[in-house]
């Protein structure tokens, strides 16, 4: 499949820390690719600099064959930001808030279609403070997908949810995916890097240390002799609070 | 173009609804200018007439001292407190200074003494300290009533007098001035101390950030938020002047069509004003003492509350160039003196300086977080 997204030995230096150090990967077309790393190896700054919001010290990022450095407008059109918190002005009805980001790109949308996305039809008329946090994700997913963005990059997306919460962004994500829509994701979560991404990039101290599929990361772990201590259960402790409390996504979840 | 123009459509209609369903902002926009606007209008009611707050004390039994204590409390220049009847009461509330001074007319004031033809008698103007100017035109006032009354009795020779002769030509009121003022005032509120406020906080909460990874272009931004502010400043301003039109009998003599036109350009520029400074402001530590520094000289440099013609005329010269003055006069000079734009290009044409320097900063130093 041909790539989406092509990353060119990326570099971006703040005062004298390297942020970024040489950072190339590509991302194929309809594929979740994972970000990964401890806080501080770089990852929003990659992001960032992906989505023209940080400018690029060296190297290259093209987007559908775009350059992003030399095109930030049209580079605007091709992709949906959902940034780590997503806030919005209070006293504003969820339909007035996709209206308001279709019109940031100069387009009118049917925002009733849109909430029906991500099941926030109900809440069409309610303001965007009496949201939940997992709600308040979702409505910032369907916003950043107004325009029909080809490249849809999530920062954290599930940090602070419930389980159900995030299952049911997960599915969502699944979701846009399917659409042939190339999602970008960082996460601190292991399993839900696992579950939900294609494939993942490692990263620690401004460079990828590894990038493959979870299935091949782990098999070349196991590979290299390494094998866990503990007796490993059938179910975990997740797999428990799912069986007693069931999938059903909760009133302000 | 025609995308743009929607972009910046969509924006002011949402969040012109937004405002009027916060109830804060509606109160600080619309509210707090006309709390001002009634303290000053009621400081301002009938300032036109001189008058005195006295008691009269009259320990008199005679028709003239009974008659005249009725025309003192009839006419405009004295203000008599009826519930003031004795000496020390009168000393008490002159103490405070809610009375300026006592009229005491004595028991044998206005009668008619031995074979005289004529009733006579001596008023008594007491006052404290602080109340000596007061007092000595109040004492002045009393000469020039009893001078009358004694040509009545006795017929004098009288070489010099004064005349009094009322022009036709309408005069601006003290309230003419401080009204002109206080719509200045509620421009500087909506326009500097609403994105003072605003900006820093969707900052903090990262919706500008979210937004300029849109193609949402700054110019699209700052046109929304003034068209936005325009209506709601032109609402909120319409309500004052109705206000003042309909319980502080201002007269508005001028165009206006002109007026609503100068009102926006005003509200614009001095919005300029605030978009650059919580366009540039990253968060509101920084921006609360700079705005401080730049409103405060301005709001009493430019005549927002009292009148620059009271200011050393250095500092008149000074003021003139403000950005608020020329917005405060052309108000002025178009509502109550009737002046059309060809009379106050001076005004027009210093706005327009103003605009072009302030949004020029605007622009170049707005950031998106």
């Amino acid at each position: 499949m041909t790539a989406m997204i092509v990353v060119k030995d990326l570099k971006k230096k703040y005062d004298d820390k390297q942020a970024v150090d040489g950072v190339s990967f590509s991302v194929k077309k309809g594929e979740i690719f994972g970000i990964l790393g401890p806080n501080g190896a770089g990852k929003t700054t990659t992001l960032e600099m992906m989505e023209t919001l940080r400018s690029i010290d060296s190297g290259t990022v093209t987007i559908d064959g775009i350059d992003v450095a030399k095109n930030p407008d049209k580079i605007k059109r091709l992709i949906g930001v959902q940034p780590q918190t997503p806030a919005f002005q209070d006293k504003t009805r969820l339909t007035e808030v996709i209206e308001m980001f279709a019109a940031a790109y100069g387009v009118k949308v049917d925002p009733l279609q849109f909430l029906r996305d991500v099941d926030l039809e109900d809440k069409a008329k309610s303001y965007v403070e009496t949201l939940s946090g997992g709600q308040k994700q979702r409505l910032s997913i369907t916003t950043a997908l107004v325009h029909g963005p080809k490249v849809f990059f999530l920062d954290e997306p599930t940090t602070g949810l419930d389980p159900q919460a995030r299952r049911h962004l997960w599915e969502l994500i699944e979701h846009v995916r399917d659409r042939g829509i190339s999602v970008i994701m960082t996460t601190h979560y292991m399993d839900e890097a696992e579950i939900l991404c294609d494939r993942i990039a490692v990263m620690d101290n401004g460079k990828i240390v590894a990038i493959d599929t979870p299935k091949n990361l782990i098999k070349q772990l196991l590979a290299r002799g390494f094998s866990k201590k503990q007796h490993v259960e059938q179910a975990n402790l997740e797999d428990v609070f799912i069986d007693l409390t069931g999938k059903d996504l909760r009133e302000g979840s | 173009m025609k995308g743009s123009l929607y972009t910046v459509i969509t924006f002011v209609r949402i969040n012109t609804k937004r405002f009027f369903r916060d109830r804060l902002a509606l109160f600080f926009t619309i509210g707090f200018p006309l709390i001002f606007l009634f303290v000053f209008g009621g400081l301002n009611s009938g300032s036109g007439d001189v008058s005195f707050n006295v008691a009269i004390i009259n320990q008199s039994d005679s028709t003239f001292a009974k008659d005249f204590v009725k025309s003192s409390e009839d006419g405009k220049i004295l203000k008599v407190n009826k519930e003031v009847t004795t000496l020390d009461a009168a000393k008490e509330k002159m103490t405070r200074s809610e009375l300026d001074a006592a009229i005491i007319l004595p028991a044998d004031f206005g009668t008619v003494k031995g074979d005289a033809k004529y009733p006579s008698g001596e008023a008594q103007i007491v006052y404290t300290q602080n109340n000596q100017q007061s007092a000595q035109a109040l004492t002045s006032i009393l000469n020039a009533q009893f001078g009358a009354i004694n040509t009545k009795f006795v017929q004098n020779e009288v070489p010099f007098t004064v005349k009094q002769e009322q022009l036709n030509e309408r005069s601006l009121s003290a309230f003419d001035y401080t009204f002109a003022g206080l719509l200045g005032f509620a421009i500087i509120g909506m326009g500097i101390f609403g994105p003072v406020n605003v900006f820093p906080e969707l900052k903090k909460m990262g919706i500008l950030r979210r937004l300029s990874t849109t193609p949402l272009k700054v110019w699209q931004y700052f046109l929304a938020t003034m068209i936005g502010q325009a209506v709601i400043g032109l609402i909120s301003l319409a309500i004052m002047f109705i206000i003042a039109i309909w319980i502080f009998n201002l007269q508005v003599v001028g165009n206006w069509f002109e007026l609503g036109v100068f009102i926006v350009l005003g509200i614009i520029t001095i919005l300029g004003i605030g978009l650059a400074l919580g366009g540039w402001a990253k968060n509101e530590r920084q921006v609360a003492p700079l705005a401080n520094i730049i409103v405060f000289p301005m709001m009493f440099l430019s005549g927002t509350f009292f009148p620059r013609f009271l200011m050393p005329e250095w500092l008149q010269n000074i003021s003139a160039f403000l950005p608020l003055t020329p917005v405060i006069d052309g108000i002025r000079l178009i509502s109550t003196e009737g002046k059309g734009f060809i009379d106050i290009l001076p005004q027009l044409g210093l706005i327009g300086a103003w605009m072009i320097v302030i949004y020029a900063i605007a622009f170049k130093v707005f950031r998106w977080e």
